[in-house]
């Protein structure tokens, strides 16, 4: 058995191996993410807005051992993470951390955002610290305009979309 | 490096047993996406890498690490077990494994592969040792786990 406290170590050497195979696995992964949570997420999210969001990573706050602060305002919502316990435990490691380990977090939040009508902003900050902010807007022009403050945005789903262009587009 | 214990993970604190359903998850995701040889190529690196400390500890011989990591983690998560040794074997033998009983407890459907997490962890642990460590399926939730040093 590997110990629920080791599962991060384990997700760390799944997303290694899925990128090891290609970009394109560790993408098809966190679609398949996204599209579980959106089962159970997206509608309440939908019905219930920023206090929804709010609620629900209240909740995960405590339930995840986090340390950080929730912010609701009447246009956004924030999840400032002052510690990651799921990075942290990546870090205190005797492997490597995956170099897109944090953006497994956007991979599956996206979807679920985006698929309520809300926009997402996840400002990782740094991929070797655990601290990060996640901002969830109702409007799309207020989200972008703190995107272009923030300091390493996560864009999971841009890179794939770049990389097939540049795969399908002719030789020049 | 290790702590104090000898052990080089060793936490203590709040448990997150729902971290057994994802596991259960990600399993299924790898074996219908992909099949065992990738499953069981991500549980090699866990066992080499994540493991580094107990893997490295084996090979000079020593199995006190894995005998430590095995009776603090069954314990952390009230698995029922029993840890014997005879000689130069050490047998754990596992009557209820947490993992398995938390998913049950749940109605969640356990994963045919599930299992691969203990059994190609342990195959991994014992490459370039002087020890072979077999698990021995018994049922869904129980196994007997078994160091041996190979005859020289």
């Amino acid at each position: 058995m590997i110990p629920s406290d080791h599962f991060v170590r384990f997700y760390n050497e799944v997303f290694k191996a899925l990128e090891d195979k290609g970009h394109s696995h560790i993408v098809a992964y966190w679609r398949e993410l996204g599209r579980i949570q959106s089962r159970e997420l997206a509608a309440r999210f939908r019905a219930g807005g920023l206090q929804a969001c709010y609620d629900y990573w209240k909740r995960i706050l405590k339930e995840e051992d986090c340390k950080g602060r929730l912010t609701l305002t009447e246009d956004y919502f924030e999840f400032r993470m002052d510690r990651c316990p799921s990075l942290a435990k990546v870090l205190d490691n005797d492997a490597s951390p995956s170099p897109l380990y944090c953006d497994h977090c956007a991979g599956w939040v996206e979807p679920v955002i985006r698929s309520a009508g809300l926009h997402l902003v996840c400002d990782m900050e740094s991929r070797s610290e655990p601290h990060c902010v996640l901002r969830v807007y109702r409007d799309q022009a207020l989200a972008r305009a703190y995107e272009r403050q923030a300091t390493l945005p996560s864009h999971p789903y841009a890179r794939a979309t770049a990389k097939s262009t540049k795969r399908h587009a002719a030789p020049t | 490096m290790k702590n104090p214990s000898g052990l080089r993970y060793r936490e203590t604190g709040p448990l997150h047993r729902d971290f057994h359903r994802t596991t259960n998850g990600t399993i299924a995701y790898l074996r219908k996406r992909y099949g065992l040889g990738l499953l069981d190529e991500v549980f090699r690196r866990v066992a080499h890498d994540v493991y580094h400390s107990i893997h490295e500890d084996l090979k000079r011989g020593d199995t006190e690490q894995l005998v430590a990591h095995w009776r603090h983690f069954m314990r952390r998560e009230k698995g029922r077990f029993a840890i014997r040794r005879r000689g130069d074997t050490i047998q754990m033998t596992v009557h209820e494994c947490p993992a398995i009983a938390y998913l049950r407890g749940r109605g969640i459907p356990v994963d045919p592969a599930f299992c691969r997490q203990t059994i190609a962890v342990n195959e991994a642990l014992s490459e370039a040792t002087p020890f072979a460590i077999t698990t021995e399926v018994l049922g869904e939730g129980r196994c007997v786990q078994t160091i041996r040093r190979r005859p020289s």
